[in-house]
C-alpha cells in the first residue's frame, strides 16, 4: 500500500530548481508538498499528507499561533492558503492577499473593483510567476505574484447563463483547469481548460450532455439545458495516465426527479479526462437519479492499493451519499464500496456494477420524508487525506438525516428553486466524527467524535510527524495521533472553520495554516521572544 | 470597508422605510443634472459652503472620506449618491443635508465628476504618441508594469485609467513626491554584514520588513538580522518630468495612461 509516487530524480531537480530559481514550474507543483503548498490539495493526488517531520507527535503539545491575518469584508471564507518560498496567498471573495509566511504582514492585496457577486472562494494557483485565482463573476485573473500587478483577465463562464464561480484553478503543465458552480438554481456545467501564458482557452468539457449525445435520455426537455453537474471544486491528477480525475455535483432541480427521468449524466460523476484534448475518457456515477443534492464533489484521492491480492491503480471517494468506493483510476471500473457512516437509510447497498440499492420511502415528497444522510452530507468538500506511514485514510464524516421535501412546480432556472430541500429534523443536529478507514476496505479503525453544531466545513491533514492536523465545529483547530487517534493539541480560534488545514517550511522551521471564518491563523513551535532593536531611519511623512 | 457597509445598510434602510424618489423619477434627476457642467459648477459652490468642513475644500478628505479616491464613492450609483447626501447615513458622522432637492443632485454631479476616472474624461494628449513616451524617452515600464510587463517598483499601471481620474494622473507624474503611497515607501536596508538592499517596504514594522527590490526579488527580513532600514524622503519616482517632458508630451502620456483599463465598465447611466 502506498500513496502515489513521483520519480526521484524528478523531485530532486525540481527542488534544486525551487532554491536556485523564483520561477514556480509544474515539476515543483508535481513533487509538492514539502516547503511548499503549491496547489490546494498540496499534491495533484489529493493525498494531502506532508513530508514535513519537524512537528511531531511528541512535540505537537508545543505548537503555539504565530499570527493572525484578519481579512476586513470576510464572514465565512473557504479558501485554502498556498505557499511559496515564504510568501503565502490566501483568497476572499475577489480579492487576494500575498502575505510574508512567517510574519502574516501583508505584502501585496488585489481587489477586483466592480464585481457585484461575492460568492465564497477556495484558493488561488502559482505557476512562474504568477498567481491565479477566479472572481465571482467566473473571469479567471493572473497577477505577478511578487507584486500583485495585473497581467491578464479573461472571462470564461457568463453569470447570465446562470454560473457563479468559486473554484481554486488547478495547474497542470501549461494550462490551469477551472469550474463553474451554479447547479443548485440551473446552470450546464462544464470543465475547462486555460492556457496559463495568456488565458485563452484550451478545451471545454460540457458535464452535462446536448439533446442527441449519450447519456442526454436521462434528462428531460425541461432539464437537459439547465441540468447542473457543477465543477466547483479542483479535482486530481494522474501524470501517469494523463488524465485529471475531477468531481461533479449535483442535478438540478436537485431534489425533485420527475423532471428528469433517468440517470442525469455526468451529475454526481467523477469524470476521466484527457488532460490534451479534454476528452471525457471514463466516468462514474455514485448517485444516479439524486434527488438528494449529494454532490460528488467529495476529493478523488489516488492511491496505489493492494485489492484482494492485485495491485491497482486507484481512486476512492468518501462520498456524499455515505459509502466509501474505490474504482479503478485508469479505467472508472467500480471495484468496491462501503458505507463510513452509520446513518444511512437511502440505500440497503451498492451492486456489483456500482449502483445503489434503494430502500423504499426515501424519495423526497411534498409532505417530506426522513431519509439519511443530511443533505450537507455523510462528507463533504472539506478534505481528507491519506498517511502512506499508517496507511490510513482520513476523513471528517457526518452522522446526520434530514427531512427532505420536493416540489412538482415547472423548473424555473436561475430563480433559486431547487425543487425544494433538506430540513434538519427538529432537536437533531446530527455529529462529526473524524474517522480512520483502512483505505483498501473501508474498515474502520479508530475515530474521534467532535462536540459541535455541525456547522463548519473543515478536513484533514496528514503530516509525516504522524500528526493528523484538522478543524472541528467548535471552532479549534486540533491534532490527533495518526496512528491511534489521541488527541494531541488544539487551539480555540473563536471562529467557525470552514477549511482545511495546511503545513510548510521556510527557512528550516515547520508550520501549520488554516482559514478560519475571517482571517488565516499559523501555528510554529514555541520559540521564546528576543528583544527587537529599533533600527528605522527616517520618519513617515 | 466601514463607510461601505454604512452606505449599503444606508440606502436600504432608505428604500425600506422612505423611498424619496420613484426609480424613475430618480434616474430622470440624475439624466437632468449628473452630465451639466452649470450644475457642476453649482454643486461645488454649494459643496463648499456645506460639505467641505468634513471632506475638505478640495474634497480630499478630513474628518469625512476622501471623496476623489474612495472607493465607496465611486462604486455608488448616482442615486445612491443622492441618498446619502440628502439622508446622511445613520450611525455615522454623515448628517442629512438641511438643501432641497435641486442642489443635492447639483451636488451629487460635483462629487461624481470628481471621482469619474481618467479613462472616462474628456482627454487632450493623443495616447499613440503617449505610448512611445512611456516606453521611451519617459523610461516609465523600467519600475511600472502594464500587463505584466515591466519593472517593480512602482504602483502597477494596467488598470491606473479606472483607478484614478486625470488630475491624480498629472499629480503623480509632475508632483511624485506630494503624497506618500502605502506599499511603495523607498528604503534601503543594511545587513548585519553590511550588504545594501535597496527598493520598496511592501510593508513595515518595528518587527520585520517586507522590502521588494528593482529585479523584482522578495527580502523578507526580520528587524534582528538588520543593521539599518533607511527610509527615504523621496520616491524613487523621478521628479523631473516637468522639465524632462514638453507639456504636449506630457499630455499624450496622460492620454495614454487614461486608457489603460481592465475590465472597463460598458457605458450606464451612472457612468455616463
Amino acid at each position: 500500500m502506498r500513496s502515489v509516487k513521483f520519480p526521484a530524480a524528478l523531485l530532486a531537480a525540481s527542488l534544486l530548481t525551487v532554491a536556485a530559481s523564483a520561477q514556480v514550474r509544474y515539476e515543483d507543483i508535481l513533487a509538492a508538498p514539502s516547503e511548499n503548498w503549491l496547489t490546494f490539495m498540496g499534491d495533484y493526488a489529493s493525498n494531502r499528507h506532508s513530508p514535513l517531520k519537524q512537528i511531531t507527535a511528541d512535540n505537537v503539545k508545543n505548537l503555539t499561533p504565530k499570527w493572525f491575518f484578519h481579512i476586513n469584508e470576510a464572514r465565512r471564507l473557504s479558501s485554502y492558503p498556498i505557499v511559496y518560498d515564504g510568501v503565502l496567498y490566501v483568497t476572499n471573495s475577489n480579492e487576494i492577499y500575498a502575505l510574508d509566511a512567517v510574519t502574516g504582514r501583508q505584502i501585496w492585496h488585489y481587489r477586483q473593483e466592480g464585481v457585484e457577486m461575492q460568492r465564497q472562494n477556495r484558493g488561488a494557483a502559482i505557476l512562474g510567476d504568477r498567481v491565479f485565482f477566479v472572481t465571482s463573476d467566473c473571469h479567471l485573473l493572473a497577477l505577478n505574484r511578487v507584486n500583485g500587478a495585473m497581467v491578464w483577465d479573461q472571462s470564461y463562464a457568463d453569470p447570465k447563463e446562470g454560473y457563479h464561480c468559486t473554484v481554486a484553478p488547478v495547474v497542470v503543465k501549461d494550462k490551469l483547469i477551472v469550474g463553474v458552480s451554479g447547479g443548485d438554481s440551473g446552470m450546464r456545467g462544464f470543465l475547462e481548460a486555460r492556457n496559463a501564458e495568456d488565458g485563452s482557452q484550451a478545451w471545454h468539457l460540457w458535464t452535462v450532455p446536448a439533446a442527441g449525445e449519450p447519456g442526454s435520455e436521462g434528462w428531460g426537455p425541461k432539464t437537459l439545458p439547465w441540468g447542473g453537474a457543477g465543477t466547483w471544486m479542483p479535482g486530481s491528477y494522474d501524470p501517469e495516465t494523463n488524465l485529471l480525475i475531477w468531481p461533479t455535483g449535483n442535478p438540478w432541480p436537485d431534489f425533485y426527479g420527475g423532471d428528469r427521468p433517468g440517470d442525469n449524466l455526468y451529475s454526481d460523476s467523477v469524470i476521466g479526462v484527457d488532460l490534451d484534448s479534454g476528452e471525457m475518457k471514463w466516468h462514474f456515477q455514485f448517485t444516479p437519479h439524486d434527488v438528494w443534492d449529494w454532490d460528488g464533489q467529495e476529493p478523488p484521492v489516488l492511491l496505489d492499493l493492494e485489492i484482494q491480492g492485485k495491485k491497482r491503480k486507484v481512486v476512492v471517494q468518501a462520498n456524499r451519499n455515505g459509502f466509501y468506493y474505490i474504482l479503478d483510476r485508469t479505467t472508472g471500473e467500480f471495484l468496491h464500496a462501503s458505507p463510513f457512516v452509520d446513518k444511512l437509510t437511502w440505500a440497503k447497498g451498492i451492486d456489483k456494477n456500482g449502483r445503489p440499492i434503494l430502500n423504499e420511502g426515501q424519495i423526497p415528497t411534498p409532505e417530506g420524508v426522513e431519509a439519511c444522510p443530511t443533505v450537507r452530507g455523510a462528507a463533504n468538500w472539506m478534505s481528507d487525506s491519506y498517511n502512506p506511514d499508517t496507511g490510513l485514510f482520513y476523513v471528517m464524516t457526518l452522522e446526520a438525516c434530514d427531512i427532505y421535501t420536493s416540489s412538482a412546480k415547472e423548473p424555473e432556472p436561475k430563480t433559486g428553486f431547487a425543487g425544494t430541500g433538506g430540513e434538519r429534523p427538529p432537536g437533531a443536529s446530527g455529529q462529526f466524527i473524524l474517522r480512520a478507514l483502512q483505505p483498501e476496505t473501508g474498515k474502520r479503525v479508530w475515530e474521534y467524535p467532535l462536540t459541535g453544531p455541525t456547522s463548519a466545513w473543515a478536513g484533514t491533514l496528514s503530516t509525516a510527524g504522524g500528526v493528523i492536523f484538522f478543524g472541528d465545529d467548535d471552532n479549534h483547530i486540533a491534532a490527533v495521533d495518526a496512528k491511534s487517534g489521541m488527541h494531541l493539541w488544539h487551539f480555540n480560534m473563536g471562529q467557525p472553520v470552514f477549511a482545511s488545514p495546511i503545513t510548510w517550511a521556510y527557512r528550516g522551521k515547520q508550520y501549520v495554516s488554516i482559514t478560519a471564518a475571517n482571517g488565516v491563523f499559523t501555528f510554529g513551535l514555541f520559540e521564546p521572544a528576543e528583544s527587537t532593536p529599533i533600527v528605522d531611519t527616517g520618519r513617515k511623512p | 470597508m466601514r463607510i461601505g457597509i454604512f452606505l449599503l445598510a444606508g440606502a436600504a434602510l432608505l428604500s425600506a422605510q422612505q423611498p424619496p424618489h420613484e426609480a424613475g423619477d430618480m434616474k430622470a434627476a440624475a439624466g437632468l443634472y449628473m452630465k451639466d457642467s452649470a450644475a457642476i459648477a453649482a454643486g461645488e459652490e454649494n459643496f463648499k459652503l456645506v460639505c467641505s468642513g468634513c471632506h475638505g475644500i478640495t474634497a480630499e478628505g478630513g474628518r469625512g472620506p476622501n471623496l476623489i479616491t474612495g472607493r465607496n464613492a465611486r462604486r455608488a450609483s448616482d442615486e445612491e449618491l443622492f441618498d446619502i447626501i440628502k439622508n446622511g447615513i445613520a450611525g455615522s458622522d454623515m448628517p442629512p443635508s438641511p438643501l432641497d432637492d435641486p442642489k443635492v443632485w447639483q451636488i451629487t454631479a460635483y462629487v461624481r465628476n470628481l471621482s469619474a476616472p481618467a479613462y472616462r474624461q474628456p482627454l487632450k494628449g493623443d495616447p499613440a504618441a503617449g505610448k512611445a513616451i512611456y516606453y521611451g524617452k519617459g523610461g516609465c515600464a523600467n519600475c511600472h508594469m502594464i500587463r505584466g510587463e515591466g519593472g517593480y517598483l512602482g504602483p502597477d499601471l494596467t488598470n491606473i485609467g479606472m483607478d484614478r481620474n486625470l488630475s491624480q494622473l498629472r499629480e503623480g507624474l509632475l508632483e511624485p513626491n506630494k503624497r506618500f503611497t502605502e506599499g511603495f515607501r523607498p528604503v534601503i536596508a543594511t545587513l548585519a554584514d553590511g550588504t545594501q538592499i535597496k527598493g520598496v517596504a511592501k510593508n513595515n514594522s518595528n518587527y520585520s520588513l517586507q522590502l521588494l527590490d528593482g529585479k523584482g526579488r522578495l527580502h523578507l527580513l526580520d528587524k534582528r538580522e538588520l543593521k539599518e532600514a533607511n527610509f527615504q524622503e523621496k520616491s524613487w519616482m523621478p521628479a523631473n518630468y516637468k522639465d524632462k517632458l514638453s507639456e504636449t508630451e506630457v499630455e499624450d502620456l496622460l492620454a495614454f495612461l487614461a486608457q489603460q483599463t481592465i475590465r472597463a465598465p460598458k457605458d450606464s447611466a451612472s457612468e455616463e
